[in-house]
């Protein structure tokens, strides 16, 4: 049998634990030390923060140059009411690689060569024609939005790579409408970049006015299903490196639409100015506000007249979209 | 005579020269293949594109700025399109190339008014749009290479590795007047404690490996640790044991300080890591937690040589100093360099050497313990030993 310890033994073999406890306590005020030394000197330091809210002109890392997206923002002109007159479009669908943002490339498919698609404009009772051709690698359609046949609706009309279609109906109603690929997965064929605007004038023609088209969107780059960039017009800040030029008081019409995969809705909301906000501009009915929100497909048409002069920042009220691309300004001058 | 041992020097020519003959046909195949391979996927079906993912090896925080260090670990290039910090687009520049050829490193400069003590995540978005995102979880100010950085973290490896070790081998004279069943319940305890350490070490390094690029070959980077250190070991142990066939004494004492040496330089490469990623919290714990979980690995040194005459206290000192100091080097490394690859290679090595000790120390008690390996006290006192490392593993 195992002989028992004396108490002194027990003691002795007690001693390490005994003495650890002081040796342990060294380490804790050292430690709570370091880190109020730390906060202090970077109180000081504050200064060298360089905030990208602030991020405007040339230093902007946008891509391409000042005229990049100018067939985006800027649509064709009305044309005055004339029912039956042909409207034609052709456009092909492809695969292509496009700079999102600077430096980053996205394995686009989209209409003509750009996303968003080439700007699509009618006035109502057209007789619109757009002659399809998929030159991508898989089948596409082209769905509208707006009243039609159902055999013109993108949806039952797959075209196959190398094949043609032509859609073909009255353009109506009046509004601001858009058009998207609706070949399965949508979300793919959606995200990927096939999709554009589409106005169809009233007959009664909306007072002139300096008008816009912005489609907001984003991109998952790395495949993830989460977007990685968020755009207006499809190039991640544009429009902070090259500020949209207007000029104070005249009307602004902006065509807003919201094509943005992934993320349940976006919005826009204008700096220091009011806006009359149509919701797909098809009624009269207006709110004046400076935020709206919309889900994926929704769109409406915004009216403002500016009041002051300078630049008036507009960007997705979500601020982590707004941080990762979709932030612009408007130039307002006399 | 002559002849004979002529003719087999020049088969031994011959055999090295036959010897030679698959590594140059290797050099001609691969040469081939590098040639011709591209046709020959081809045809096997299209190159799958590369990862783009980049190793976002350290990220340092400086009153104003952010500084990440990243490390193409693939083969192909990858270009470093944008930046972000909390899912934000920040402007950076760039203290390097823009395209980072395999295995070549760039540090990013990105100014920012970061916010002391909170979680923050940094990305780095490669031209191809794949994003790679490092979470920290809170975000500290980087201590710089400093005279005295490196005093407090030479500090926190004294604290944490010798002032331990040294209480621990004070159990020396207690152990002594125990009797040899309770002795070699000890060593069996000692055994238990290090196959503890040995499964902690191998659990961390194979943590951490899953957390590199796949381009840097984690797991083989945990083995080749574990392997190296633990035949590295089994030659030492050969050595001291001449022809005694086992080892005991001071020299098994040795090869546990050895084994628990490395196991701390891993413990003071993760002590220091912590400081410097910010988990500052975490680090403080660390320190103190280690100081408890050590002392038992003074006992561990203790044990051996309680049975033999008396030993010198300069070599009590020299063990203390094997087993303890590595924690300080461990905490310079991990405060100034983290390295995710440094980490997986020590605690593997770690792993390794813990591992052979065990098998030294088991030798060992076979032999002396009464009774053999399955007496009471062995079997109690191996338990015992995994049990205290669990529970004074509970204050980490």
């Amino acid at each position: 049998m195992a002989k028992h310890f004396t108490r002194k033994q027990v003691l002795a073999g007690s001693l390490p634990f005994v003495a650890a406890a002081p040796l342990a306590k060294l380490a804790w005020p050292s430690t709570a030390r370091g880190g109020s030394d730390h906060s202090a000197l970077h109180k000081g330091d504050a200064h060298a923060y360089v905030g990208h809210a602030a991020m405007i002109g040339e230093e902007v890392p946008a891509p391409g140059g000042p005229h990049a997206q100018d067939k985006a923002l800027f649509p064709p002109a009305p044309l005055p009411h004339k029912p039956g007159r042909i409207r034609e479009y052709n456009l092909f669908a492809l695969d292509h690689t496009i700079e999102v943002a600077q430096g980053v490339h996205f394995e686009a498919w989209s209409y003509n060569g750009s996303v968003p698609g080439p700007i699509i404009r009618a006035t109502e009772d057209d007789l619109l024609r757009v002659n399809f051709t998929n030159g991508g690698s898989h089948p596409h359609t082209i769905h509208f939005h707006g009243i039609h046949p159902g055999n013109m609706d993108g949806v039952f009309e797959t075209v196959l790579p190398g094949d043609s279609f032509r859609y073909e109906f009255p353009a109506r109603p009046a509004g601001m409408q858009l058009y998207h690929c609706h070949a399965t997965p949508l979300k793919k064929h959606i995200h990927k970049g096939l999709y554009g605007a589409f106005i169809i004038d009233p007959a009664k023609p909306r007072p002139p006015a300096r008008e816009l088209v912005m489609v907001m969107n984003g991109y998952d780059t790395d495949g993830d299903g989460e977007n990685n960039f968020y755009t207006v017009n499809g190039r991640a800040f544009y429009y902070a490196k090259y500020p949209i030029r207007v000029k104070k008081g005249e009307l602004v019409r902006v065509y807003l639409a919201n094509l943005t995969e992934f993320d349940l809705i976006n919005s826009l909301h204008l700096h220091g100015e009011f806006f009359r906000y149509y919701p797909t501009g098809s009624t009269d009915h207006f709110e004046y506000t400076d935020t709206v929100m919309l889900c994926q497909g929704e769109r409406g048409i915004l009216e403002i007249e500016f009041h002051n002069t300078g630049h008036f920042m507009f960007h997705a009220h979500q601020s982590e979209f707004a941080e990762l691309g979709w932030m612009g300004f408007f130039d307002v001058r006399d | 005579m002559e002849s004979g041992a002529l003719a087999a020097r020049f088969s031994g020519a011959r055999w090295r020269f036959w010897a030679l003959v698959p590594i140059i046909a290797l050099v001609g195949a691969v040469s081939l293949f590098a040639t011709t391979g591209d046709s020959l996927l081809e045809l096997v079906g299209k190159n799958p594109p590369p990862a783009d993912e980049l190793d976002i090896r350290r990220v340092e925080f400086r009153p104003g700025e952010i500084k990440v260090k990243v490390t193409n670990p693939q083969r192909d290039d990858i270009t470093i399109a944008t930046v972000t910090v909390d899912d934000a687009i920040v402007p950076y520049r760039l203290d390097g190339d823009r395209t980072l050829g395999r295995l070549r490193s760039t540090a990013i400069l990105v100014p920012f008014d970061w916010v002391p003590d909170e979680p923050i995540s940094v990305g780095v978005t490669s031209s191809s749009g794949i994003q790679t995102t490092k979470e920290i979880t809170a975000a500290v100010e980087t201590p710089q290479a400093s005279a005295r950085g490196f005093l407090g973290y030479g500090i926190i490896g004294f604290l944490v590795g010798i002032v331990p070790v040294a209480l621990g081998l004070a159990w020396l004279p207690s152990l002594r007047r125990a009797s040899p069943e309770w002795l070699a319940a000890f060593m069996a305890l000692t055994a238990g404690l290090l196959t503890f350490l040995a499964l902690e070490a191998l659990a961390e390094a194979i943590d951490l490996q899953a957390a590199l690029p796949s381009g840097l070959g984690g797991i083989g980077l945990v083995l080749l640790g574990v392997a190296s250190t633990y035949l590295l070991l089994t030659a030492l142990s050969r050595s001291f044991a001449k022809g005694e066939g086992v080892v005991g004494g001071v020299a098994l004492a040795t090869l546990v300080a050895v084994g628990i040496g490395l196991h701390n330089l891993g413990e003071g490469l993760a002590i220091g890591t912590s400081f410097a990623l910010g988990e500052l919290a975490l680090g403080s714990f660390f320190v103190v937690g280690f100081m408890v979980h050590n002392v038992t690995e003074g006992l561990g040194i203790a044990a051996p040589i309680a049975e033999r005459g008396r030993v010198r206290l300069r070599r009590l000192i020299a063990l203390a100093l094997i087993a303890g100091a590595p924690a300080i080097p461990g905490a310079w490394v991990g405060g100034f360099v983290t390295s995710d690859v440094l980490g997986v290679l020590f605690f593997a090595g770690a792993a390794g050497a813990a591992l052979e000790v065990v098998v030294e120390v088991g030798r060992y008690v076979a032999r002396q313990a009464p009774g053999g390996l399955g007496s009471r006290h062995v079997l109690g006192g191996y338990l015992a030993g995994i049990a205290v490392m669990y529970v004074t593993g509970l204050l980490i």
